[in-house]
């Protein structure tokens, strides 16, 4: 008796986009039944494999087998008609319509005709909360979408995936909008899901959540397969090796911890009523304050309020020696602060601007020639080329590009050089490395090393713990808009902090 | 080789200069006298305000917002600057200073009602569609109010001239568009303004005045339309409540063909201009071909139909231009 | 940049080439450009059919524009009839004074114009006017209904509906009203003046409101036949629509000569209405331009005297009257 064939099987894989070719010769293997991780860089050509399963790509060499049978769809029906279905990381649900009309909407149970036949509204509802127990939602199938949350409509797409039988699941980046309790209850599901023998292929950037639920893991770096393996055969350094193709020292920079006594930041009894209430905080020249909290604490908020971009009722906020009233990012900046956004997509990018534009945007003054406001390309120019090599953004993109066009990790790249280049004494981050890759994260930390070395004042704020451990000389920890703990010395001790972000 | 300068040729503003150009000579066998001197200088005289409206209006929908009162606008500028220099006019009836003190009033209303929008929009936070489209309302009746519906003639001789002696008009539309142009493409300002259209959130993380500058961009549309109403009025040799009525279509539709985005922060001054140009060739040719009215506005829509789609080809070329694999 | 450079500079050259093959040529039968406001009221469209039939028997080609209200489309409508090398412009001015440009356009060009109906404003221009002579027209037909109250006996209340005071045949009609019921005080008496602006709404709304402050009107004069729908159905809400020989019938006088005016003189409602002899002043429009083509002299302003018609000579007058042939069309079809 023959075994029977993988739930997956892709072999000699090419494809390209014109003249670039992304993947070279990939072999790819998911047995019946199992869970493979797909790890790499960003650009490594992961999206695209995924893409390609899920027929939104046609390939330009190599065969796949679903089930041992010939696979090649043509388009994201075919594909989802064979048996694979595609969880994007961007959700794909209509926002305005119930949890039914999206399960249903394209076969809705009906009686009559298929096109002019009354749709079976009892039906539908019923169906559709068979499948959203499954995944553990209890709610009326009739809710709309919209009012559901990040995790929540999540769920909501796997259930939608299993009501078609989906031979094979293919998960990419799932916990990106997740909050922790979200992401726990999709493990739950998946490893339920592991428990009944449905294959899925699952790609994230977190290494901890790959090793701890899939059964084998793929690593590609550069459109080619690096190596699948079990995985017990993996551990984080040696993924991370893979992916990036040498040894990560240390994803942290060494700091020299001198501390030095110029306070940068003064923050006293910062209050805005529904957000935060009696924040202090302080932040000296040369140091690394981390902010760590659940999502809802507060944090982004403080942030924001400090900088002027919303409004706070009480409380002082002092940088360097003086002390700023009605501040708005205007004057904060002229006093030499700066401010990562937490969503680069909704308040940090400028779409369809150059890269050119977007470094320059926050500094625009320097580049102007005369009073008139004239820009002096040259000036702009000079600074871009030097911005580039100080953040070290890949070598490939181009000044002129359309900064929508390039990968996470290099647009959070440029719009921390936009605020670099005016050589802020105190650098107020929000969530810097976001849904970036692990070589960009550790660029990214290195840049912060290099500013705090150089005398600014860093205020970090995080939702990854490991992250603030590893960077921060102090971590401040929030909870319902307050500040409930202070831990000012290394070395940190993680589930003290946890247990003051979650129980006080 | 070859498909890198078409496409770049295609993207650039001139393309739609050339279509305008290719358009004329096209035409030309088909209408007798379509560029004879006569017409050419007809041509002028209607394209010339169409370009600066247009120019205006672009910089109002680069903010993601747009004027519908700017024809309004046009028509009360028109009849304020009538009643202060008419003979008719008691005060300054005569006086040599007639017709500056007219064109600066002119120019002050059209100032004062782009403010009033901006205001509206920026502090106000009301949405520039129906802040402006009242504003049509309102003006319209103002104007017609102050005239009884009657236009006013009996201008000043040295203000017609404005519009009869050639290469006047030109010599005062050219300059204003140029430093426009160089003001959005060049300028912090205008780099403030494609932001601000762009992402008005990530402007103000930056330090960009929104408010302020999305005001300004309504004065600007406002001083516009008084410019377009001296160049429309002296050229009638009367001002009147209804100047420029049916205008409003055309100055969206040179500014869209001009590569101006509906949703803001894309577009130039050079290509409003440019779709101008195209939007009045097109009419004039159709005018002089002798159509009926109705024949006229389906062939014009049709055209200007097909420059938007190519501009929505041009954009999709774009994306696939600057984008990397 | 090579690409557009070149293409620029195509573009450019094969411009200037056409440029002088696309110099206004001239036709070989000559054309007369006719610019009206409208078609849509009978009066225009007659005149209209009147003016071709007239410029065609004279062996020219006629190019229609119309300008929908617009005066700055009719000014550009004029300007292009120019480039098309027209040889003669006839023109109904939506405005009198936005057409003066206009008409200085036709005279820089050299080419005759004639203003049909409407005259321009007072302005250093060169063209010929063709009118109707509203106010001795007004004044005939309104005394014609003074001798029918005379005849009739009894006190009379008068109303008058007045056009569009920026026309200045609607303010010659209303002087004619005025100047036929000088020395009528004794048995007239005008108790309404009713503003129009040439709009059945509002004439309609004026007149119900005249009639219930005043409801024993019985003498109107409308400055326009074609506000006989709104007269008729606000006398009829009244109860005072009558004909002739029955013992309430409003007096009734218009100015036009349309079909509705012929067809309620012939049943009755409608004692007189001056008539504009519109076949004289198309007659008269193209003399004029044929006139000044010849460079021979012609008076700035050509008035046409009109004719009153009533119940008594409507038989004989009907030939000359355009109401009574569009009626007569209407009744073919």
């Amino acid at each position: 008796m023959t075994a029977p064939p993988p739930a997956l099987s892709l072999q000699g894989i090419c494809k390209s986009f014109g003249k670039v070719q992304v993947l070279h010769d990939v072999d790819l293997t998911l047995p019946l039944g199992q869970t493979l991780g797909l790890v790499g860089e960003n650009g490594a050509g992961k999206s695209t494999l995924l893409n390609i399963l899920g027929g939104n790509l046609p390939i330009n060499a190599g065969t796949i087998a679903l089930g041992g049978l010939d696979y090649a769809p043509t388009g994201p029906a075919d594909a989802e008609r064979a048996g694979v279905a595609f969880i994007h990381q961007e959700l794909n649900l209509f926002e305005n319509l119930s949890i039914a009309e999206n399960f249903f909407l394209t076969r809705f149970p009906h009686r009559g005709p298929r096109v002019w036949g009354v749709i079976d509204r009892h039906e539908t509802r019923e169906r559709t909360r068979e499948f959203l127990q499954r995944v553990g939602l209890a709610h009326d199938p009739d809710t709309v979408v919209g009012e559901l949350s990040s995790g929540e409509k999540q769920l909501v797409e796997i259930a939608k995936a299993l009501s078609v039988s989906a031979r094979v699941i293919l998960f990419d980046e799932p916990t990106t909008s997740l909050t922790r309790h979200e992401a726990a209850r999709l493990f739950d599901l998946i490893a339920e899901l592991q428990a009944q023998g449905q294959a899925m292929i699952y790609i994230s950037h977190d290494l901890d959540d790959v090793l701890k639920i899939c059964d084998e893991i793929a690593v590609l770096r550069d459109g080619h397969l690096v190596r699948q393996g079990a995985r017990d055969e993996w551990d984080a350094d040696l993924l991370v090796q893979a992916m990036v193709g040498r040894k990560i020292e240390s994803l942290f920079p060494s700091r020299d911890l001198t501390a030095r006594s110029e306070v940068v930041l003064e923050v006293e009894g910062l209050t805005a009523p529904g957000r935060f209430e009696g924040v202090n905080l302080s932040v000296q020249a040369g140091e690394i304050v981390g902010m760590f909290g659940l999502v809802g604490a507060g944090r982004s908020e403080v942030l924001r309020g400090i900088f002027g971009l919303d409004e706070t009722t009480t409380g002082r906020v002092r940088v360097g020696e003086g002390l700023v009233a009605h501040r708005t990012p205007r004057r904060m900046m002229e006093r030499g602060v700066a401010l990562l956004t937490e969503d680069r997509k909704r308040d940090g990018l400028f779409a369809i601007s150059s890269v050119s534009r977007n470094f320059g945007i926050a500094n625009l003054g320097a580049y102007a020639r005369n009073r008139l406001g004239w820009i002096s390309r040259e000036r702009q120019d000079r600074a871009v080329t030097r911005l580039r090599d100080a953040v070290q953004l890949d070598s490939s993109v181009r000044e002129n590009q359309m900064i929508r066009t390039l990968s996470g990790g290099n647009q959070q790249k440029v719009i921390i050089g936009r605020w670099l280049v005016r050589n802020p004494q105190l650098l107020l981050l929000d969530e810097p490395t976001r849904g970036i890759d692990v070589g960009a994260k550790q660029k990214i930390y290195q840049l912060i090393g290099e500013q705090a070395a150089a005398g600014s004042g860093v205020l970090v704020v995080s939702s990854e713990i490991e992250e603030l451990i590893g960077l921060c000389d102090r971590i401040v920890a929030m909870r319902s808009g307050r500040v409930v703990a202070e831990y000012p010395t290394r070395p940190f001790d993680r589930e003290e902090i946890l247990r003051a972000a979650i129980q006080g | 080789m070859v498909r890198a300068s078409l496409s770049r040729a295609l993207l650039s503003d001139y393309f739609i200069l050339g279509l305008a150009g290719v358009y004329l000579l096209g035409m030309a066998p088909a209408v007798p006298g379509l560029l004879s001197p006569l017409n050419l200088a007809n041509l002028a005289e209607i394209a010339l305000p169409l370009m600066v409206l247009a120019m205006g209006q672009t910089l109002v929908l680069m903010t993601g917002g747009i004027d519908l009162s700017t024809t309004s606008n046009v028509a009360l500028c028109s009849v304020i600057g009538g009643m202060i220099m008419s003979g008719a006019d008691e005060v300054l009836a005569g006086s040599a200073l007639a017709m500056p003190v007219g064109v600066l009033a002119m120019l002050a209303t059209g100032a004062l009602v782009g403010l009033i929008n901006g205001l509206s929009v920026a502090r106000g936070g009301i949405p520039a569609f129906m802040v402006t489209l009242i504003g049509m309302l309102l003006l319209s009746g103002l104007a017609v109010r102050l005239t009884r519906s009657l236009p006013i003639s009996d201008l000043p001789d040295a203000f017609v001239a404005i519009s009869g002696t050639a290469g006047v008009a030109l010599a005062v539309v050219l300059p204003v568009l140029v430093v426009g142009h160089l003001v959005l493409s060049r300028t912090v300002a205008g780099a403030w303004l494609q932001s601000v259209g762009q992402n008005a959130a990530a402007a103000r993380v930056v330090g960009i005045p929104v408010e302020r500058t999305v005001m300004l961009a309504y004065v600007a549309c406002g001083v516009c339309s008084a410019l377009a109403a001296i160049l429309l009025t002296a050229r009638l040799e009367s001002a009147s409540p209804v100047l420029g009525q049916r205008m409003l279509l055309d100055i969206v539709a040179a500014s869209i063909i001009g590569g101006t985005s509906l949703f803001g922060g894309r577009g130039t001054i050079r290509g409003a201009a440019f779709g101008a140009i195209l939007v009045c060739v097109v009419t004039n040719s159709l005018d002089l071909v002798g159509l009926t009215f109705a024949v006229v506005m389906l062939s014009k829509g049709a055209v200007i139909l097909a420059a938007a789609a190519l501009d929505a080809f041009r954009s999709r070329l774009l994306a696939k231009a600057e984008g990397s694999a | 940049m090579t690409l557009r450079s070149f293409l620029s500079t195509a573009v450019l050259s094969a411009g200037a080439l056409f440029m002088f093959s696309g110099c206004s040529p001239k036709s070989d039968q000559p054309t007369v450009g006719v610019c009206f406001e409208t078609l849509q009221t009978e009066y225009w469209a007659e005149s209209f059919d009147a003016l071709r039939t007239e410029l065609e028997s004279h062996g020219f080609a006629v190019i229609e524009a119309i300008s929908d209200g617009d005066a700055n489309r009719q000014l550009s409508q004029i300007k292009n009839f120019l480039v098309r090398g027209v040889d003669g412009i006839i023109v109904a001015p939506k405005d009198r004074q936005s057409i003066v440009p206009a008409i200085k356009a036709a005279n820089d060009a050299g080419v005759p114009i004639v203003c049909y109906n409407r005259p321009p404003a007072e302005g250093d221009h060169q063209t010929v006017t063709v009118v109707a002579d509203n106010f001795a027209l007004a004044r005939d037909t309104v005394a014609y209904l003074v001798e029918q109250a005379r005849q009739k006996g009894g006190k009379y209340r008068a109303a008058i509906l007045i056009g569009d005071l920026g026309d200045e045949n609607a303010v010659n009609r209303r002087e004619g009203f005025n100047a036929a019921l000088a020395g009528t005080e004794d048995f007239i008496e005008v108790v309404a003046r009713i503003p129009t602006e040439w709009n059945q709404e509002k004439a309609r709304a004026g007149l119900v409101n005249a009639l219930q402050t005043h409801p024993d009107i019985n003498f109107i004069f409308t400055s326009s036949d074609f506000l006989l729908p709104s007269i008729s159905s606000a006398l009829q809400a009244q109860n005072k629509w009558h004909p002739h020989g029955h013992a309430d019938h409003v007096l009734l006088g218009g100015l036009d000569g349309d079909a509705t005016a012929y067809q309620l003189i012939l049943e009755g409602y409608m004692d007189a209405t001056g008539v504009q002899d519109l076949y004289f002043e198309a007659e008269q429009s193209v003399q004029a331009l044929l006139k000044l083509q010849r460079e021979e002299p012609v008076e700035a302003r050509i008035l046409d005297p009109g004719f009153v018609i009533h119940r008594d000579n409507h038989e004989e007058m009907a030939g000359r009257t355009w109401g009574a042939r569009v009626f007569a069309r209407n009744q073919a079809q």
